[in-house]
C-alpha cells in the first residue's frame, strides 16, 4: 500500500474519528468549517499547479474522444487536468474542445484570468497536437452518470473520497511514462485517478507539494477563523493530530507488518497442530458465512466445550464441581449403576485430583467453597441447591452455565426474562423442569434448570423458588419423623416432589433487594473480569477466521474500551467486518463509538475526576475517547469536554452539585484573591436559579446547561494531587435540622391560647420573642420553699407560671445520657434559640425548675375549674352542685328536696373559691355541699339525707367530705370547737 | 396573659398609643359604613395586628375577642389533604395561608369562598359582612394571589378582606389596587419610650428614661421586641439602673460574630467556617433575607468608606438572586466570598499604599 493511499485513508479516518469533537467544536464556533471542505480546497489548490506544470511540460494531449484514441498512439499519454471542483460540467463533454475551451472563459471562476492565458497556450498546442482538457465532475453522482454513458477504454477507477477500500482495491498498472497526466496509473509514486465528464480516465501523478498547499489553506483559514473561541486554535489541533498520525503510522505499519507476518506463521502452525474438528468448524463457519451472513458472530463463535470457555478458570471449576455434586443424586441413585458416564467421571476425578494436589494454595474463597461442597444433605444433594452466578454483562455467564450443564450431562432448560415470570407460572415451570424429563429423543438426559436474568424477576417469583427449595425439605422432615422405615419408603415415592435437579441462577446485580433471601441459600459465584489477554487471543482468532487483519494493540484497545465485555467486543468486530472493514487498527477502535458502554461511574469517581487533573498516560491504548485529540498534553478544551461528558452521563446533578459545593473549599486554591471561589459560587448561584426556573416552569430544556457547572469547577479547582472527598451531607443535615426546629415551633404554637396565637407567628417567635421569652421565664427565685416566699415573690411565681402556661411551655424531667436527671423545657425552645459558641444562658436550678413544673401542673388542673366557675360565678356553681348531688344521690326526689332547702342557705352565703383546699367551717358558712359518702348503703342514703336536710334547717354544723387527695393543712379539730 | 406584650395590648382604637390620627381615620372608616378591603402593611413590631384587632372590635364589638382555634382539613384537587389552623370568632376568620406552603391557592379558594358565600342571617343586628384576615400575604405564592383577585370582587357583599403583610412589594398589583392600603410605620423612639414607661408604671415599676431610650434603640423601635426586652431587663435586675445590660437575641449576637469572622480573615478555610455558621442560622429558622441584611449592616460598619457602595450593591445583587433561587446558602456564601475578595483586595492595596 503506498503512502498516499494510506494518507488518504487516514484523512478519512480522521474525520470519522474526530466527528464528535468536531461537532462540539461546531457548537462553540458558529462558522465552523468542516475539514472535508478544507480537503476539497486542498485539491483545488493542487490541481491548477499540476495543470500549469502540464502546460509547462509541453506535452499536450490531443483533443479527441478517449475511446477513439488508441493509447499507444500518443507520444506521451498525458492529460492536462483542470479541475475546478465546484463545477460539475456534464453538459460540457463530447463536444469539440475548442468550443469548450472558449466556454471556459465564461465560467465564473476566480482564476479566470490565468485560465485565459492557459487557454491561449492551449490553443497553440491545439493546432499542433490537440490538447485534451478534462473537467472531472466533483460529485460522484455526476461521475457515475457519465460513466454509464460511455464505453471505457481505460479501466474504471472510482475516485471515492470517502471509500478507502475502493482506493485500495484499485489495481495498478505499470506505466513507463513519467509525466504528470497519465493514461495509466504510474508505476511509482502517488497518483490520483480522474475521470472527465466524458468518462475518460487519466491518472495524475502526484508531486510532493501537498504540505505547501496544506499550509496555504491553513493560512487562509487562519485569516478567516482566528476568533480564538477555542483555547487552542483548531489549526494547531489539526496540526498536532496530523503529526501524531504520521508518527503512529510509521510505527504501526512497521509493527503491523512484523506482527502479521510472525503471527500468521505461528497460527498456521498452530492450526495444523489442533484437532481437525476445529478445522471443520472453521470451514463450516466460512460456509455459513457465505450462506447466512446474518448470523451473529457471538453465536457462531460461542464456546462449545468446557475447554473453550473464556471466563475465569477458577469460577468454571467451582461451578462444575458444584454441579458434579449432584451426580450422586441425579445419576448415582438411579442411573449411576447402569450408566456411569466415563468421561464425566474422568473429569471429575481429574478435578478432584487437582484440588487434592494443591491444597496449600487455596484462597479463602476456595476453602469456604470446598467446605460448602463437602457437605451433602440426607438426599446426597449439595448443601446449596442453587448456584447464583453474578457479574456484569458480557462475561459469559449464560454461556458458562449452558456449557457446564451440558458438560456434566444435563439437558439445559432455560428460563429468562423473556418468559412470563409471575409466581404461578414460575412455580409451574420449575416443577416441570425439575421433576420431568423428556421421554422422546435418544438422549434422555436429566434437566438442569438455568434461570437467567433472575435479578429482574419479581420477588414473588423468587419466593416461589425458595419455597421449592424449602417446602420440600420440611416435608422430608415430616417423613423423617415418621420413622426410618417409612423414610426409606417415602423417599422412593417422593423423588418426584423433592428437588433433585440442580438450578443455576444468573444475575447481573447480586444485591438486588429481591434476591436477598436467595442469596443466603445459594452457592454464590461472582464472575471476575475476563482476562484481556485471553479475550484478545480469542478475538484475534475470530478475526483471522473471518479474514480480518487485526493487531494485538487494537484488540487490547477494544477490550479496554468495552470493559472486557466479550459480547460487545465480538459484536463490534462483526459490525466492522460487515461494514467492509477488513482491517482493524487502533485508531479505528478508538474512533468508534460502537461498543462504548454508557459510562456509569460512581459519584465519588466523578467528583474525583473533576477535582483531579488527568494523569499523563504513557500508553495510548486505554485512553478515553475524548482525551484522544489532546493526547499527552490534554489541553483545557479536552478536559472540559471530558468533564462535560462525565457530568452529563452521571445524571445526578443535584447530588453532584452538592458534592462539589461541599468539597471545593477544601481543595488547594491557588489564587490568593479568592477570585476563583467567587467565580465558583457565582456558578453555584447560577445553577440554583437554573434549577428553580426549571422546576418552577417545568422547563426542562434548561437541563442541558447543568453539566457546565462541574466543568467550570474542574477548570477552576482541578489539581494534580488526589483530592479527599467527603460525601455531601451538609445540605441534608441542614434540611432535617430546620425541619426539626420548625416542628418544635409548631408544637409550641399549637396549644397557645388563641388570643395570643393570633399575634405570634413562627417567624416572630424565632426572630423576636423566644430569646427574650427564655430570659423572662428565668427569674431569680430564692432557693427556698415557695411557702416562705414573700407576697411579691409569690406574685412573681404566679406570673411566671402564667407566662409559661400561656406560651405552652413547661418543664419535663429528663434523664441525660450520663444518668443525671434534668428538667428541660418542653417543647425544648432552648434548642431553637441557642447557637453554638455563645455563652450559655442563665439556667434555673434543678429545684426551681421542679417547683415550677409542679406549679404548672397544678395550675393546669386549676384552670378549667376556675374557668367554669368564672363564667357564672353563682348559678353555675350551683348547677354543678346540683348535678353532683343528683349523681351522688340515688333517689331524685330526695336530692331535689335537699337542694331546694340548700339553695336558700347558699344564696345567703359568700362563695369561697378555694376548691382545692378542704376545710371545716362554721354553720354560717354553709357553702360546702353535703355529699353523701359513697360508702353509705342504698337504703341508708335516703334516711341520711333526710336527716341532713333536716339538719340544714336545725343545726348550725355542716361538714363536707371530699374524696381524693388533698393538700389541706391538717390540724386537730376538737368537737367542742365545732359545737 | 402575663407577658407585658400581651397584658397591656390596647384593645380599642381609642386606646392606641401612637399613630392616633390614623386610628381616628380608621374609626371614621368604620362609622361611615362603607368598609373597603384593607391592605395593612408595615414592619414587624409596629402594631399592625393590634390595630386590625382594634378595628374589628370597632366593627363588631367585644364579641370578636372570643377567639377559637379551628383545625381545618382541605382536600386539594390532587387528593392531597392540607391541614391548616385558623383563628376565628363569630365575625371574622384569620388564616395564614402561607402555612400551607405550595398549596396555599387551594386554601384561599376553599376557605375564603366558604366564608364569603355564606350570608349573615341577622343583618339587622350586625354588619352584613364578615371579615377574613389574611396574614403574611407577601409569602403567598403568585397563584394564590391571583386566586384572591376575583374572590375579592365577587363576594364584596358578604365579605371583606384585611390583608396583613410586611411589604407590599410582593403583593401583586391587582390586589394592591383593590385594597385600601394602610401603612403602619414603626413608632419613633419617643413613642416607644412612652409606651415602655407607661407599661412599667402600670406594673408599678420605675423605668429610667435613659434605659427606656436604650431599649428603644436596641430593639430597632420594634415595639414587641422593646417590651420583651424591658421585661427581660426587669427579670434580670429589678431596681433598674440606667446603664443596665440589655439582653440581646441570640441570633443577632451570632450574626455579629459571623460578620466579625468575615472581616478578620479572608481565606477559603474561613469561608468554610462562615458557611457552617450560615447553615446554623438558617436551621434556626432565621430567614435568609434577614441574615443578609444583618450581615450587610455589620459589614458596612466595618469597612472603609469607598467600599461601602460596592458592598451595598453586591448585597442587593445577591439578595435578588437569593429570591430567584431556591437554596439560600449558595447566595449567602457567594455574597460573603465576594465581600472577602473585595475587602482583601482593598486591604492589600491599602498596605501597598502604606509601603510607598
Amino acid at each position: 500500500m503506498d503512502e498516499y493511499d494510506e494518507m488518504y485513508g487516514i484523512e478519512d479516518d480522521f474525520e470519522q474519528q474526530f466527528a464528535d469533537e468536531l461537532e462540539v467544536m461546531a457548537e462553540f464556533e458558529e462558522d465552523y468549517k468542516p475539514p472535508r471542505k478544507t480537503k476539497v480546497s486542498e485539491f483545488r489548490n493542487k490541481k491548477p499547479l499540476t495543470f500549469e506544470e502540464a502546460i509547462a511540460s509541453g506535452d499536450p494531449v490531443p483533443n479527441d474522444k478517449a475511446a477513439a484514441r488508441p493509447p499507444e498512439s500518443a507520444v506521451s499519454p498525458q492529460r492536462t487536468v483542470n479541475k475546478p471542483a465546484r463545477q460539475p460540467s456534464p453538459g460540457l463533454d463530447d463536444h469539440d474542445f475548442p468550443e469548450h475551451l472558449l466556454d471556459i472563459d465564461e465560467f465564473p471562476s476566480p482564476k479566470s484570468k490565468r485560465r485565459r492565458q492557459d487557454v491561449a497556450k492551449k490553443l497553440q498546442f491545439n493546432s499542433s497536437e490537440g490538447e485534451r482538457e478534462i473537467t472531472p465532475p466533483s460529485s460522484p453522482e455526476d461521475y457515475t452518470r457519465t460513466m454509464r454513458d460511455r464505453v471505457q477504454a481505460v479501466p474504471v477507477r472510482s475516485l471515492d473520497i470517502s471509500g478507502l477500500g475502493e482506493l485500495q482495491a484499485s489495481p495498478r498498472r505499470v506505466n513507463t511514462t513519467s509525466g504528470h497526466v497519465l493514461r495509466r496509473p504510474p508505476a511509482s509514486g502517488d497518483y490520483i485517478s480522474v475521470t472527465d465528464s466524458s468518462g475518460n480516465r487519466v491518472y495524475l501523478a502526484k508531486k510532493e507539494e501537498s504540505t505547501a498547499t496544506a499550509v496555504d489553506s491553513r493560512a487562509l483559514r487562519n485569516a478567516h477563523y482566528s476568533l480564538g473561541l477555542l483555547s487552542v486554535p483548531i489549526e494547531v489541533l489539526l496540526e498536532q493530530a496530523e503529526e501524531r498520525r504520521h508518527q503512529q503510522l510509521v510505527e504501526e505499519s512497521q509493527r503491523m507488518t512484523e506482527m502479521i507476518n510472525s503471527r500468521i506463521d505461528e497460527e498456521f502452525g498452530e492450526i495444523d497442530g489442533r484437532e481437525p474438528e476445529e478445522e471443520e468448524e472453521v470451514a463450516a463457519g466460512d460456509g455459513e458465512q457465505d450462506g447466512s451472513a446474518s448470523r451473529l458472530w457471538v453465536d457462531k463463535f460461542s464456546p462449545r466445550h468446557y475447554t473453550e470457555l473464556l471466563s475465569d478458570d477458577f469460577t468454571n471449576r467451582c461451578l462444575l464441581k458444584w454441579l458434579k455434586q449432584w451426580d450422586t443424586v441425579v445419576f448415582g441413585r438411579e442411573k449411576a449403576a447402569k450408566k456411569p458416564k466415563p468421561p464425566q467421571v474422568d473429569n471429575k476425578l481429574s478435578f478432584q485430583q487437582k484440588d487434592q494436589q494443591n491444597p496449600r494454595f487455596k484462597t479463602k474463597t476456595q476453602i469456604t467453597e470446598e467446605i460448602l461442597e463437602a457437605e451433602l444433605d440426607q438426599y446426597q444433594r449439595p448443601k446449596y441447591k442453587v448456584a447464583l452466578l453474578s457479574g456484569p454483562p458480557g462475561l459469559g455467564k449464560t454461556t458458562l452455565a449452558h456449557i457446564i450443564a451440558k458438560h456434566a450431562g444435563y439437558n439445559v432448560v432455560e428460563m429468562n426474562a423473556s418468559d412470563d415470570r409471575s409466581a404461578e407460572l414460575f412455580q409451574k415451570r420449575i416443577d416441570t423442569a425439575t421433576q420431568m424429563k423428556s421421554v422422546l429423543g435418544a438422549n434422555e438426559r436429566p434437566n438442569c434448570l438455568v434461570i437467567d436474568e433472575i435479578d429482574g424477576a419479581p420477588s414473588a417469583a423468587i419466593n416461589v423458588l425458595l419455597a421449592t427449595l424449602n417446602r420440600k425439605e420440611s416435608r422430608e422432615a415430616d417423613a423423617e419423623a415418621g420413622g426410618i422405615g417409612a423414610l426409606k419408603k417415602n423417599k422412593k415415592k417422593k423423588t418426584e416432589s423433592v428437588l433433585l435437579r440442580p438450578i443455576i441462577c444468573i444475575c447481573n446485580d447480586l444485591y438486588t433487594p429481591a434476591l436477598r433471601p436467595l442469596r443466603q441459600q445459594a452457592f454464590l459465584l461472582s464472575f471476575p473480569q475476563t482476562q484481556p489477554s485471553r479475550l484478545v487471543q480469542r478475538l484475534a482468532d475470530i478475526a483471522r477466521r473471518q479474514g480480518m487483519k487485526v493487531d494485538t494493540g487494537a484488540l487490547m484497545a477494544l477490550c479496554e474500551k468495552t470493559d472486557n465485555d466479550i459480547r460487545s467486543c465480538i459484536n463490534t468486530l462483526q459490525f466492522l467486518h460487515g461494514r467492509g472493514q477488513r482491517q482493524l487498527d487502533q485508531r479505528l477502535v478508538q474512533s468508534m463509538s460502537v461498543g462504548l458502554k454508557d459510562q456509569n461511574k460512581g459519584l465519588f469517581s466523578v467528583w474525583q475526576e473533576i477535582f483531579q487533573l488527568p494523569r499523563v498516560k504513557r500508553k495510548r491504548i486505554g485512553e478515553d475517547h475524548f482525551m484522544e485529540v489532546s493526547g499527552q498534553s490534554s489541553s483545557a478544551t479536552q478536559r472540559l469536554q471530558h468533564v462535560l461528558h462525565l457530568a452529563s452521563s452521571s445524571g445526578e446533578h443535584e447530588k453532584l452539585t452538592q458534592g462539589l459545593y461541599d468539597n471545593f473549599l477544601n481543595m488547594k486554591v491557588k489564587d490568593h484573591s479568592l477570585n476563583s471561589v467567587c467565580l465558583a459560587l457565582e456558578w453555584m448561584g447560577f445553577c440554583d436559579i437554573l434549577n428553580e426556573t426549571m422546576l418552577h416552569g417545568q422547563n426542562f430544556s434548561l437541563m442541558r446547561y447543568l453539566p457546565f457547572l462541574p466543568a467550570a469547577f474542574h477548570l477552576l479547582f482541578a489539581a494534580t494531587s488526589v483530592p479527599r472527598i467527603n460525601y455531601p451531607n451538609s445540605h441534608y443535615e441542614a434540611l432535617t435540622r430546620t425541619q426539626h426546629t420548625k416542628n418544635m415551633l409548631v408544637a409550641m404554637l399549637a396549644e397557645i391560647h388563641p388570643s395570643i396565637r393570633s399575634r405570634v407567628g413562627m417567624l416572630c417567635l424565632s426572630l423576636d420573642m423566644l430569646s427574650m421569652l427564655l430570659e423572662v421565664i428565668c427569674p431569680k427565685l430564692r432557693p427556698v420553699n415557695p411557702q416562705l416566699y414573700s407576697t411579691r415573690e409569690k406574685q412573681q411565681l404566679v406570673e411566671l407560671v402564667d407566662t409559661m402556661l400561656s406560651y405552652n411551655l413547661t418543664y419535663r424531667q429528663d434523664r441525660s445520657p450520663e444518668g443525671q436527671y434534668l428538667y428541660q423545657l418542653e417543647p425544648n425552645m432552648e434548642e431553637v434559640v441557642r447557637f453554638p459558641g455563645l455563652p450559655p444562658r442563665r439556667q434555673l436550678t434543678y429545684q426551681a425548675k421542679q417547683m415550677i413544673a409542679r406549679e404548672i401542673e397544678l395550675e393546669r388542673m386549676r384552670r378549667p375549674e376556675a374557668m367554669l366557675q368564672a363564667r357564672n360565678p353563682q348559678r353555675k356553681a350551683e348547677e354543678a352542685e346540683k348535678k353532683k348531688a343528683a349523681q351522688g344521690g340515688g333517689s331524685k326526689p330526695a336530692a331535689r328536696n335537699h337542694q331546694q332547702r340548700l339553695e336558700n342557705i347558699v344564696k345567703q352565703t359568700v362563695v369561697e373559691t378555694r376548691p382545692e383546699v378542704d376545710f371545716f367551717g362554721r354553720a354560717i358558712v354553709p357553702k360546702e355541699k353535703p355529699v353523701p359518702s359513697a360508702a353509705s348503703g342504698e337504703e341508708g342514703k335516703v334516711s341520711v339525707e333526710l336527716k341532713m336536710g333536716k339538719a340544714v334547717g336545725n343545726s348550725d354544723v355542716w361538714f363536707r367530705f371530699n374524696e381524693g387527695v388533698s393538700n389541706a393543712v391538717r390540724r386537730n379539730v376538737y368537737i367542742k370547737e365545732l359545737l | 396573659m402575663s407577658l407585658w406584650v400581651d397584658k397591656y395590648r390596647p384593645t380599642s382604637l381609642g386606646k392606641l398609643d401612637f399613630h392616633k390620627e390614623q386610628a381616628n381615620q380608621l374609626k371614621n372608616l368604620v362609622q361611615c359604613g362603607d368598609f373597603p378591603h384593607l391592605l395593612v402593611y408595615g414592619p414587624s413590631g409596629a402594631g399592625k395586628k393590634t390595630r386590625i384587632m382594634c378595628l374589628l372590635r370597632e366593627l363588631y364589638g367585644p364579641g370578636v375577642e372570643k377567639l377559637r382555634i379551628e383545625h381545618q382539613t382541605i382536600t386539594a384537587p390532587s387528593k392531597k389533604k392540607i391541614e391548616i389552623n385558623t383563628i376565628a370568632s363569630n365575625y371574622h376568620l384569620e388564616v395564614n395561608a402561607s402555612d400551607a406552603g405550595n398549596s396555599d391557592r387551594v386554601v384561599i379558594q376553599e376557605l375564603i369562598k366558604t366564608v364569603a358565600q355564606s350570608q349573615q342571617i341577622q343583618s339587622s343586628t350586625q354588619r352584613d359582612f364578615k371579615v377574613v384576615l389574611l396574614t403574611e400575604v407577601d409569602r403567598l405564592t403568585k397563584d394564590a394571589q391571583h386566586a384572591l383577585r376575583r374572590t375579592m370582587e365577587k363576594y364584596m357583599a358578604t365579605c371583606r378582606l384585611i390583608l396583613c403583610c410586611n411589604s407590599t412589594s410582593k403583593v401583586i398589583a391587582p390586589i394592591r389596587s383593590r385594597c385600601l392600603a394602610v401603612r403602619v410605620p414603626l413608632p419613633n423612639t419617643e413613642e416607644v419610650c412612652s409606651v415602655l414607661t407607661g407599661v412599667c408604671r402600670k406594673e408599678g415599676l420605675l423605668l429610667p428614661a435613659e434605659l427606656a431610650k436604650q431599649i428603644a434603640e436596641k430593639s430597632g423601635r420594634n415595639l414587641r421586641k422593646a417590651l420583651l426586652m424591658c421585661e427581660a431587663c426587669r427579670v434580670q435586675q429589678y431596681p433598674f439602673s440606667a446603664d443596665q445590660d440589655i439582653p440581646d437575641t441570640d441570633w443577632e449576637v451570632y450574626l455579629r460574630e459571623t460578620a466579625n469572622a468575615i472581616v478578620s480573615q479572608q481565606s477559603p478555610q474561613r469561608l468554610l467556617e462562615v458557611r457552617a455558621r450560615l447553615y446554623e442560622l438558617l436551621t434556626h429558622c432565621i430567614p435568609p433575607e434577614i441574615i443578609i441584611k444583618g450581615l450587610v449592616s455589620e459589614l458596612l460598619s466595618n469597612c472603609d468608606g469607598h467600599l461601602k457602595p460596592e458592598v451595598a450593591q453586591m448585597a442587593g445583587y445577591y439578595e435578588h438572586r437569593l429570591h430567584l433561587g431556591n437554596k439560600a446558602i449558595y447566595h449567602l456564601e457567594a455574597f460573603v466570598a465576594k465581600f472577602m475578595a473585595i475587602y482583601k483586595k482593598s486591604m492589600e492595596e491599602g498596605l501597598d499604599g502604606m509601603m510607598f
